[in-house]
């Protein structure tokens, strides 16, 4: 239908095959430096330096071992995980309910500047901020202490979550909100009863942004967390990198494992995710 | 709340006494729904940034946290300012750094888009594979991306040196990250390849949100395809190109993890951006005062790009009316 008038049905294919061939092409080319690193992972150590072009060495598994029985990674993977999740829980609940106020209350005085900052804050280059924040959690003793990592995580993801999820409850409508306040809901069970279960895909979306963004957080784990039991992913496995010596193998393993969470994350919704997380840009 | 509703006379309608409560219960509501978030807010931006103010006006060694640094007005600035190491750093910051690589992100997402935004896509049932490919290096974190290419690009075992080597365009390997003539080219690869992803389905977005009928009456009308990109589907691209370049412009300006991890600022100073030479001047050198001053000066700078933001988002709202 869309085809330019009086092509023929065989130079129409033929361009079809073109495009379809160099589009895959280009993005194979683009995934090409992970799909190596999934390829090196399953190489043993002596055959890393050799054959560097043969897609199929010997194929074995043995980094994986090394790297979850005999190195600190599983240490990494668990405080990761631990402040990820609960970092995620936390803004998501606490996004959920400052939007809910935002979006049900529209008169409220401070209401239009309260919403500015909120959306300025998401311009805000949290990075300035790693001086005097390194300053304030060293005055409460939290330096070395997961809550630190914990709050700043909530705290970066809060305006985009708030934001996202504003434009979410906008469009549910307010007539279930009022046939639950009648039957005697209270707020916080209006909140999580009748608006949770419909904003779900919602939540989700924001839930997984929020669990990415503090998976890849690198300048925070790396000041805030100096000690090595406290190290989560990212700062671990940079150490494996350090300038003087490097193990590959263990490095492109580690990277595997460090990106699967956020893959699979993607892999399972790509699409809802994909089109929630632009359309800020795209609305305007 | 109660203050309202005790002074309410008991013997009025209770009717009137319950809408009384509510009406006041209902003004505090907001404030209380959204207080937990504004706290937050409140103490990990403005509190650090007027913190951060406060310190770039003091001298205080990481060592003497917890006391007040002593006050010695500018002098912090005036010393990161002549400092010819902050120059070079904002210079790198700005070209090197976020010019040429969102210039970059920009012209190979817009490219990529348009190749896959071809029906043929949709027509053969592709979508799923064109996203999951184009979501791979987006869904790698920053440090795995330049460990991959740290890896890709090492000077005796990586494949882009064996390439070259092998098709007999180079004697013997290039040390990528060690060279100042290729260190930038390399940190730019790692970058964009990580970033474009989102430059890419940004404007896939965007161009699936131009009706088709736009295209097909200027079909009709005689255009060719050519046109039909540079007169309608490209002018109506420009809003959404703008808030991409702003973006992507503020979250790489301030960018600190692909210089630290790919060359630490090196070789030697060549690379130092003004987020790791911050970095370095708070927890390397132990100067929180002097890192707290070249903070301020990033978000002096970050600040105009805000107001050019905003400005662009403005008028285009403006233009479109």
């Amino acid at each position: 239908m869309s085809e330019p008038v009086g092509t023929s049905a065989p130079a129409r294919i033929a361009r079809d095959v073109v495009t379809v061939v160099a589009g895959v092409a280009l993005l194979l080319v683009i995934a090409f430096p992970f799909l190596w690193v999934i390829i090196i992972s399953f190489r043993p150590d002596s055959e890393i330096f050799t054959r560097t072009f043969q897609l199929i060495t010997t194929f074995t598994t043995e980094n994986y071992t090394q790297l979850l029985s005999d190195s600190p990674f599983p240490t990494y993977l668990r405080n990761s995980f631990f402040v990820c999740t609960i970092a995620t829980l936390v803004a998501v609940v606490i996004a959920l309910i400052t939007a809910y106020g935002f979006s049900r209350y529209r008169r409220f005085r401070l209401r239009p500047i309260l919403l500015v900052l909120v959306i300025c804050t998401q311009l805000f280059p949290f990075v300035i901020l790693i001086t005097p924040l390194y300053a304030m959690f060293f005055s409460v003793g939290l330096i070395n202490n997961s809550l630190s990592l914990v709050l700043s995580y909530i705290a970066i993801n809060l305006p985009f979550a708030i934001y996202l999820l504003l434009g979410y409850l906008d469009t549910i409508p307010i007539d279930l909100d009022e046939a639950a306040r009648i039957d005697g809901a209270s707020t916080l069970e209006i909140i999580f009863k009748v608006i949770l279960p419909v904003a779900w895909p919602g939540v989700v979306t924001v839930a997984v942004y929020a669990f990415v963004s503090a998976w890849d957080e690198f300048l925070f784990a790396l000041t805030l967390m100096t000690s090595e039991e406290n190290k989560t992913v990212p700062v671990g496995l940079a150490s494996f990198f350090g300038e003087y010596t490097t193990q590959w193998n263990l490095v492109m393993t580690a990277s595997v494992i460090s990106t699967l969470p956020t893959l699979l994350l993607f892999m399972l919704l790509q699409k809802k995710l994909v089109s929630d997380l632009t359309a800020g840009s795209v609305k305007q | 709340m109660t203050a309202t509703s005790d002074r309410m006379p008991t013997t009025k309608a209770a009717s009137r006494d319950t809408v009384a409560r509510y009406w006041s219960a209902s003004r505090l509501e907001p404030y209380a729904l959204v207080m937990p978030a504004m706290v937050i807010l409140a103490v990990f931006f403005a509190g650090p940034a007027l913190y951060n103010i406060a310190l770039s006006f003091q001298e205080l060694s990481l060592f003497e946290l917890g006391r007040e640094g002593k006050w010695i007005g500018f002098d912090n600035f005036a010393e990161v300012l002549t400092d010819p190491a902050t120059g070079h750093a904002l210079f790198n910051t700005t070209l090197p750094l976020t010019i040429v690589t969102v210039v970059a992100r920009l012209a190979l997402g817009l490219g990529l888009a348009l190749l896959l935004n071809a029906s043929v896509f949709r027509r053969w049932k592709l979508g799923w594979l064109v996203r999951s490919l184009i979501l791979i290096p987006w869904v790698t974190p920053p440090v795995v991306a330049v460990a991959a290419w740290k890896w890709l690009l090492d000077a005796r075992y990586g494949v882009v040196n064996q390439l070259l080597v092998g098709m007999g365009l180079l004697e013997q390997g290039i040390p990528f990250l060690a060279r100042t003539s290729t260190v930038w080219g390399a940190i730019e690869t790692m970058l964009v390849w990580r970033e474009l992803p989102f430059v890419v389905i940004t404007f896939l977005a965007a161009l699936q949100s131009i009706p088709s009928d736009l295209k097909e009456a200027a079909r009709v009308d005689g255009a060719t395809n050519f046109q039909i990109h540079t007169r309608i589907v490209l002018p109506l691209l420009r809003p959404v190109t703008a808030v991409i370049a702003m973006l992507t412009t503020i979250w790489t300006f301030n960018n600190f993890v692909y210089v630290w991890l790919a060359t630490r600022g090196g070789p030697g100073d060549y690379t130092q951006v003004l987020a790791t030479q911050m970095y370095v001047t708070s927890f390397v050198d132990y100067r929180m005062g002097a890192g707290a001053a070249i903070g301020v000066v990033m978000s002096m700078i970050m600040f105009v790009f805000a107001l050019v933001y905003f400005f662009v988002v403005f008028r285009d709202k403006e233009g479109a009316r």
